[in-house]
């Protein structure tokens, strides 16, 4: 009566799906990293978030990527590769989420 | 009673519960991103909104499953009656303003599957008019399963996006940068809520619809009016924001940063995909709390607050059954025909009208969220400590820290928020994972007693400092 494989399943299928979504972005986030280009996103506006934040540590923390990157060791052609594959990586990481959507909706698929 | 009318106030009680399903389920995609600061609170729940709207619109098998599966019909007709649907939805939509009340994400499907499963068995007397094997196979082990699941997912998920980019030199991580796939994620997550969630409500008024002999032959799904209908009432529901459980899952269970919350959103919608393309009717609020938990464990030095976990599962537990209870109760009153409808009418207004006037008297917002984090920056600034604890509403401290900010006063302080050295912005403004257990043992200061001195009048007015 009770489908324990198909638990199974659901539990493979979502770990898979999930390590592959993240790991993507993830690496994609590090190959900028590596290209010099360390991103620095500050939580939207201060006032409404719940993260306490301020403008100040905003600030100290653009300086600090800012000098990350000037610090970055690798020679221009590896920056670049390591642009691309971030770019490739995010892509990726995105066509995995639209699946997703295309999962989500049985008219894609169930014919 | 005229049949149409009673179909009609049925439609209307069933849209009214649609529409406390998408406040009470906001929270579920967007708890995560607003307590990032990855999209502002109302951003945040517009999307949802659109996204849920848009959902409703892209499947009806679930509604189809609730319409034709879990009540058994006689023959070709169900046994489940107008009247008693009405007794169902009104068990629901009482169980789900008070968890609401409470700031406690609990399941919405369960709730409405509790309240049509005790209106069916006191309508019909029966205890086999109710398809135990579904019960149990399609709700309650699943309900105990995919919590874990989700956590677990959201364990590993947390894991390797931490360890994917750490650095070792000490230069800048760039994990702020999850922020922006934050976005996508929870909107993946909104987006199968509102695939899931809007049909629950479709498959209810369908089954009123076929029970009243109202829904043309051979269609078994819903028609285009029930579905254009629920969307819009979830998508409503959505946009009004459940403040009360965002401000729960968003930090009362754990403190999210955007790589943990991009992980617990991607575990939640990664899971509930899988197992609605395998045909489980999961709860996307017990998958979305499990991931918060699991990115919670996930993260080095995160912490979990297991009383409030504990204080959730324990809703979990008691939303079947309770809904059940009232759901039967109401068929019981029922029973007495026209008079006994009127009556569970207006005991569902005045539940209703009750809850939300509570509800005005502590009102929590978008505001409130501002209040919180402005109140913990403004610390050093000596404001008044207090609390905001009045001991005739003692549930209202469910969850994160209750602060209500009156006109001219200056934000609350949860109490036992430890102090912390002036001149030290730094330490204010950045909440470092490795904060020690004081800091800890501050951030829950709702779910202990406070001792009696803290509870003086003084006290709670800010001015009288």
């Amino acid at each position: 009566m009770i489908d324990w494989l198909a638990f199974v399943q659901v539990l493979v299928a979502a770990l898979v799906g999930a390590a592959v979504v993240v790991s993507l972005y993830a690496l994609g986030l590090r190959m900028l990293a590596v290209a010099g280009r360390t991103p620095y996103v500050p939580p939207a506006e201060f006032e409404e978030a719940i993260t306490p934040f301020s403008p100040e540590k905003s600030r100290r923390k653009v300086k600090r990527v800012v000098k990350a990157r000037k610090k970055n060791p690798y020679s221009p052609a590896v920056k670049r590769l390591a642009l691309v594959a971030a770019y490739i990586l995010f892509v990726l990481s995105g066509a995995v989420v639209l699946y997703g959507i295309y999962l989500m909706v049985p008219y894609f698929h169930a014919g | 009673m005229d049949l149409t009318l009673i179909v009609a106030l049925v439609i209307a009680l069933a849209l009214f519960f649609d529409f406390t399903n998408g406040f009470h389920d906001t929270a579920n995609a967007m708890a995560t991103p607003i307590a990032t600061g990855a999209l502002r609170p109302r951003t945040a729940v517009a999307l949802a909104a659109m996204l849920n709207l848009v959902g409703a619109f892209l499947s009806t098998e679930v509604a189809q499953t609730i319409s034709g599966g879990l009540i058994r019909g006689e023959g070709s007709h169900v046994s489940i009656t107008p009247p008693l649907v009405l007794a169902g939805l009104v068990g629901a939509i009482t169980w789900n303003l008070v968890t609401w009340l409470l700031g406690i994400p609990s399941s919405s499907s369960h709730a409405l599957f509790g309240g049509l499963i005790g209106a069916t068995i006191v309508g019909t007397w029966q205890l086999g008019s109710i398809d135990y094997g579904v019960l149990l196979g399609k709700i309650a082990l699943p309900a105990l399963l995919s919590p874990l699941v989700a956590g677990l997912v959201a364990f590993c998920a947390t894991r390797l996006a931490y360890s994917i980019t750490r650095r070792s030199d000490g230069l800048p991580d760039g994990r702020s940068g999850f922020r922006y796939a934050q976005i996508f994620s929870s909107s993946l997550v909104a987006l199968s809520h509102g695939t899931n969630d809007a049909q629950k409500t479709m498959g209810v008024i369908t089954l009123l619809l076929i029970s009243a002999d109202l829904q043309p032959n051979g269609q078994p799904g819903p028609q285009w009016w029930v579905i254009l209908m629920c969307a819009l009432a979830i998508a409503t529901g959505t946009y009004a924001g459940g403040w009360r459980i965002i401000r729960t899952l968003g930090r009362g269970l754990t403190e999210v940063k955007p790589a943990q919350g991009f992980a617990s959103e991607t575990a939640t919608a990664a899971t509930i995909l899988a197992s609605s393309h395998l045909g489980f009717a999961l709860s996307t609020t017990q998958v979305a709390s499990g991931s918060v938990i699991g990115s919670g464990l996930g993260r080095r030095g995160g912490q979990v607050r297991w009383g409030m976990a504990g204080r959730i599962a324990l809703g979990w537990l008691f939303t079947l059954p309770v809904a059940a209870v009232v759901g039967g109760a109401t068929a019981l009153i029922a029973r007495l025909g026209t008079a006994g409808l009127i009556i569970d009418l207006v005991i569902a207004v005045v539940v209703i009208v009750v809850v939300f006037r509570i509800n005005a008297r502590r009102r929590v917002t978008s505001e409130h969220l501002k209040v919180l984090a402005e109140a913990e920056v403004a610390h050093t600034a000596a404001l008044t400590i207090s609390i905001n604890r009045q001991p005739k509403h003692p549930h209202d401290h469910e969850g994160a820290p209750q602060l209500k900010q009156g006109a001219g006063q200056p934000p609350i302080l949860p109490a036992g928020l430890p102090s912390r050295p002036p001149g030290d912005p730094e330490r204010q403004a950045n909440r470092e994972p490795e904060s020690g257990p004081n800091e800890e043992a501050a951030r829950e200061p709702a779910s202990e007693p406070q001792p009696a001195r803290e509870r003086g009048p003084g006290r709670q007015n800010g001015e009288q400092r």
